[in-house]
């Protein structure tokens, strides 16, 4: 039997954190959500269990006790606010898994705020040296959690990172959350993601998609 | 208040009992630290179950846990426990990268430091130090393991009793009766009489 493994959420009263939460719920996975409101949070948790009282989760006031616990972070706070988010957790993710979910978006949602050699994952790593960041569930919109299958195909979702068992974990949470993982690559190509899912929402906001799109690669 | 402080102390016996065995410069402490794993258990919460790879070796901060098996009647022997200062792991999964035979779970919430496998091969290539230390930790182990064999085989119940909680009184006291018990492959009703005929004759 794998043993379970925690999960934190930083973020999780937030669209992403939440659909996230929601979808890694149906896993063998135990939750621990946070974010600034409890109240918010605990309404999060609250769903999660009412729809699969099988399910474990727990909304938790402080980040820095959950990262504590948990073997796998996410951090599904906005660019803007991850660099706190780092500062706090810094000494508790040592060597563990931290997801850096986030597109540094300006915000109109028609460029980045970020410099176009680096990432906001490459970023993340340079505030928790001793962590594993992965970049994952970055390209998927909110909604897509809900409908990982669109118009009957399954949606696509890019991971990249530099630990090769990292990796895996990852893809493990990627295809329980419904979509099909694709490991893109090292951290370095978390720049290319990030600026995919700009194209996305661009193309989203013209052609409206009603934020229900997503990436697939169509190869023999 | 109280969560800094702990943050500030997280590794604090780790190396403090690492520099017992084997005296550590600042500077490697800094380097060891970097690869270790820092980890809360709450009671109840398993560290490892049977048929997964046992990934790390886990230092106790704070906190108790247990190792143990289940048989095909859904008994549980408890092979191992483990308080502050000590290690539990499966050991044979750790080295082999073989499923586990063990579960380990924590018996009170636990702070631990965990060394991964991959830290552990890193510590191996890097550090002779860490070479020393783990080497006098898995003969411990060893040692200990023998002892307990012995003890089992050849001791009676009322002796193997007293020999445990002379060698391991603070596990004695924190431990449930039925666990030690199991540990010591006796059931619950015969380690209670043999604590009411060693009660008796006080």
């Amino acid at each position: 039997m794998k043993t379970i493994q925690t999960i934190a959420i930083i973020g999780a009263s937030g669209n992403m954190g939440a659909a996230i939460s929601k979808s890694l719920a149906k896993g063998n996975y135990r939750l621990l959500l946070c974010a600034n409101d409890l109240n918010k949070v605990q309404a999060v948790a609250d769903e999660i269990i009412k729809t699969n009282p099988a399910a474990s989760a727990e909304a938790v006031d402080c980040s820095v006790d959950a990262s504590w616990e948990a073997d796998i972070i996410i951090s599904a706070v906005p660019y803007a606010a991850e660099k706190e988010v780092a500062e706090k957790i810094r000494e508790v993710a040592n060597q563990k898994i931290v997801i850096s979910i986030a597109n540094p978006l300006n915000e109109t949602y028609d460029g980045l705020v970020i410099a176009p050699d680096t990432s906001a994952a490459e970023e993340l790593q340079k505030l928790l040296p001793n962590a594993k960041v992965i970049k994952a569930f970055n390209t998927t919109f909110a909604a897509d959690f809900a409908t990982p299958v669109i118009d009957g195909k399954q949606a696509g979702a890019f991971i990249a990172g530099n630990d090769p068992e990292a990796l895996e974990t990852v893809s493990e949470l990627v295809s329980t959350a419904g979509f099909n993982p694709i490991v893109a690559g090292k951290l370095a190509v978390s720049g290319t993601l990030e600026r995919m899912q700009l194209l996305l929402i661009q193309l989203n906001m013209k052609y409206d998609y009603n934020w229900l799109a997503g990436w697939k690669i169509l190869h023999q | 208040m109280d969560r800094l402080l702990s943050l500030a102390t997280m590794y604090e016996l780790f190396f403090q009992k690492f520099n017992e065995k084997v005296p550590l410069t600042p500077e490697e402490q800094e380097q060891i630290k970097a690869y270790l794993t820092p980890k809360k258990l709450r009671k109840r919460q398993y560290l490892l179950q049977e048929g997964d790879i046992c990934k790390s070796i886990a230092f106790v901060e704070k906190g108790a846990l247990r190792a143990y098996t289940v048989d095909e009647n859904m008994n549980e022997h408890v092979i191992q426990f483990a308080i502050e200062g000590w290690t539990i792991s499966d050991l044979f999964s750790y080295l082999t990268a073989e499923p586990a035979t063990y579960n380990i779970d924590a018996l009170e919430d636990a702070e631990l430091v965990l060394i991964t496998r991959s830290a552990h091969e890193e510590f191996l290539k890097n550090l002779p130090k860490y070479e020393t230390y783990i080497r006098l930790l898995i003969t411990g182990a060893y040692i200990a393991l023998q002892r307990r064999l012995t003890s089992n085989l050849s001791l009676l119940a009322e002796e193997r009793y007293t020999s445990f909680t002379e060698t391991y009184p603070d596990i004695a006291q924190r431990v449930p009766q039925h666990m030690i018990a199991s540990y010591m492959g006796l059931t619950p009703e015969t380690l209670s009489r043999v604590r009411k005929k060693m009660a008796d004759r006080r």
